[in-house]
């Protein structure tokens, strides 16, 4: 079967969030001696980003939204088993969460979603999560990247509070940072010496993999 | 080359030239019309503003004779939240007597119609006293707040919980009962303070928890404005954009995920909404040219089809007035007079 055809299929099936056909092409592909890392970058990887554009543009939703990242698990679950035992093919580890006193979870969610989608592991933190836990955490996790959240103008303070806690105890180099929230703005993420700053799940996709190098 | 001070959506004090200007206008009014799917600005309204943005004067305002009404919201909770201590009724003279309002407005400090439920009938004696010391048009607001009915502080699984599990359709299931909740109560509260003696009941920052609370918002305007005909009902909105949390929700047939300003506006006149206020969030990354003439962009699509007097939603972070503590001065005015002369809507 012709190649194309396949990568189309696939980003057609994350678009349609068509969990029925995910398995026939996926083994499809590795039938037809298609690289699994190959198909998921120039099919399923492809179909999630766009989902993200759509969703980005209002047109999808965040039902869609997460049932195409369901779609895409199920996708990659089955073209990484047939990789042989040992081969690490994450992206980087990303610890996230919304600030302390702050409880707003959905913008936070998506980003969350579509990097899972991308093949990042992320530790979700919930929300009103206090600065020292993410430290913790990362350190527990061996993180790459610590990711916060905040929508509240009086929240906001704690990603700075973050950016000083890791300067405090060495860990500044060794733990990159990504801030997002309505407030938040690439000046804020400048000033307070943050690595990235994302307006979206799209873009912050585009960040954590900018500061993964990859 | 002259620069025009002005702001970003976060408040922040920029100097642009006439070309930035110009081009954050022009970039303003195509965002709201690609993403609305309606009319840009005509070159004489761009030109307009760009006059707006470079005037000197620190504060601006309109010609006498186009001056519009001033209705406020949650009128008895601001005071509070400024640690100055007046009462509710002293609140209401303060924006009758001081600041010049056209409509007032009674509230509980939580502002959601949930948590008024119980204490309604303390609410109704307050009113009941406002309405003998106050002569403008004294309306009961509280917003919608659906999140309000999911736990932990409501009876329903919380979707934010459900939807990151793949639980869609869990998530859809709750969103819908919360809907049955917050009409009962929305209609409860409501038809309460009307037949107490409001002149007109507020359902403010609808739509904020997405597509299910604008959905029970405007069930329970269905049902108020079929009990009580003559009943003043004034709706305004959370967001230029409404949220597609549940996304398979409709009303008369048109889906509420994905609605932008003038659909909103059509549907809530529908419902039987009396005074509508579009709301367009703000950008804090981008100027306050290219957001005051989104927010107006976004507006005039409502003022052009309107049956109903159309007061948009102007304050901190929305109406293209930056996300600040305190409005500055020199953006509100701005937003404020573009609003108006573009628009020529009935109030802010």
């Amino acid at each position: 079967m012709d190649r194309e055809k396949l990568f189309k299929d696939a980003q057609d099936i994350i678009i349609k969030c068509d969990n029925d056909r995910v398995e026939e092409v996926a083994k499809l592909a590795l039938s037809e001696g298609i690289e699994p890392l190959e198909m998921i970058n120039e099919g399923f990887r492809v179909g999630i980003t766009k989902m993200g554009d759509l969703f980005e543009r209002g047109e999808v939703f965040l039902p869609e939204l997460i049932q195409s990242a369901e779609v895409m698990k199920k996708a990659t679950d089955i073209l990484m088993e047939s990789l042989p035992k040992g081969i690490d093919t994450k992206r980087g580890t990303v610890v996230i969460g919304t600030v302390q006193g702050d409880i707003h979870d959905i913008g936070k969610i998506l980003v969350v979603t579509m990097l899972q989608a991308n093949s990042f592991e992320v530790f979700d933190l919930g929300h009103d999560v206090e600065t020292e836990m993410f430290i913790e955490k990362a350190k527990e996790t061996n993180a790459d990247i610590i990711g916060t959240s905040s929508l509240l103008t009086t929240t906001m303070k704690y990603q700075k509070e973050l950016e000083d806690e890791l300067k405090k105890s060495g860990l500044k180099g060794k733990f990159k940072t990504i801030v997002g929230g309505a407030p938040v703005t690439q000046r804020w993420a400048d000033r307070i010496g943050a690595d990235a700053y994302a307006e979206n799940a799209s873009t912050a996709v585009r960040e954590v993999q900018s500061l993964m190098g990859s | 080359m002259q620069k025009y001070a002005t702001r970003m959506g976060d408040g922040f004090r920029v100097e642009l030239t006439e070309d930035e200007i110009k081009q954050d206008i022009e970039e303003g009014t195509n965002d709201a019309s690609e993403k609305g799917k309606i009319e840009p600005l005509s070159k004489d309204a761009q030109n307009r503003l760009l006059e707006i943005f470079k005037c000197p004067d620190k504060s601006v305002g309109v010609e006498r004779g186009s001056e519009v009404i001033l209705s406020y919201d949650s009128g008895t909770t601001k005071f509070k939240r400024a640690n100055v201590s007046v009462s509710k009724i002293q609140s209401l003279q303060i924006y009758e007597r001081l600041i010049g309002a056209d409509t007032l407005e009674l509230a509980h400090i939580d502002y959601s119609f949930k948590p008024v439920k119980p204490i309604v009938v303390f609410e109704q004696p307050i009113l009941e006293q406002a309405l003998l010391m106050t002569i403008p048009p004294l309306f009961y607001g509280a917003m919608p707040n659906l999140g309000l009915y999911s736990q932990p502080d409501g009876p329903c699984e919380n979707p934010a919980d459900l939807l990151p599990k793949g639980k869609i359709s869990e998530a859809r299931e709750s969103y819908e009962k919360q809907i049955e909740y917050a009409v009962k109560d929305m209609v409860y509260v409501g038809g309460q303070m009307y037949e107490a003696g409001a002149d007109g009941i507020n359902f403010d920052t609808t739509g904020a928890a997405g597509d299910a609370e604008f959905l029970a918002a405007l069930k329970a305007v269905e049902i108020l404005r079929e009990k009580y005909p003559a009943m003043c009902i004034q709706m305004g909105m959370a967001g230029e954009f409404v949220l597609g949390m549940h996304g398979e929700l409709y009303y008369d047939d048109t889906r509420l995920a994905g609605l932008y300003t003038h659909g909103q506006l059509e549907l809530a006149q529908k419902a039987g909404v009396t005074i509508f206020g579009p709301t367009v969030n703000i950008v804090t990354g981008k100027s306050l040219p290219w957001n005051i003439t989104r927010a107006v962009t976004f507006t005039k699509a409502c003022t052009d089809i309107a049956t109903i007097p159309i007061h948009a939603c102007m304050g901190m972070g929305v109406g293209g007035v930056p996300l600040t503590l305190s409005p500055p001065v020199d953006a509100l005015t701005r937003a404020s007079k573009a609003m108006v002369e573009i628009t020529r809507l009935d109030g802010l």
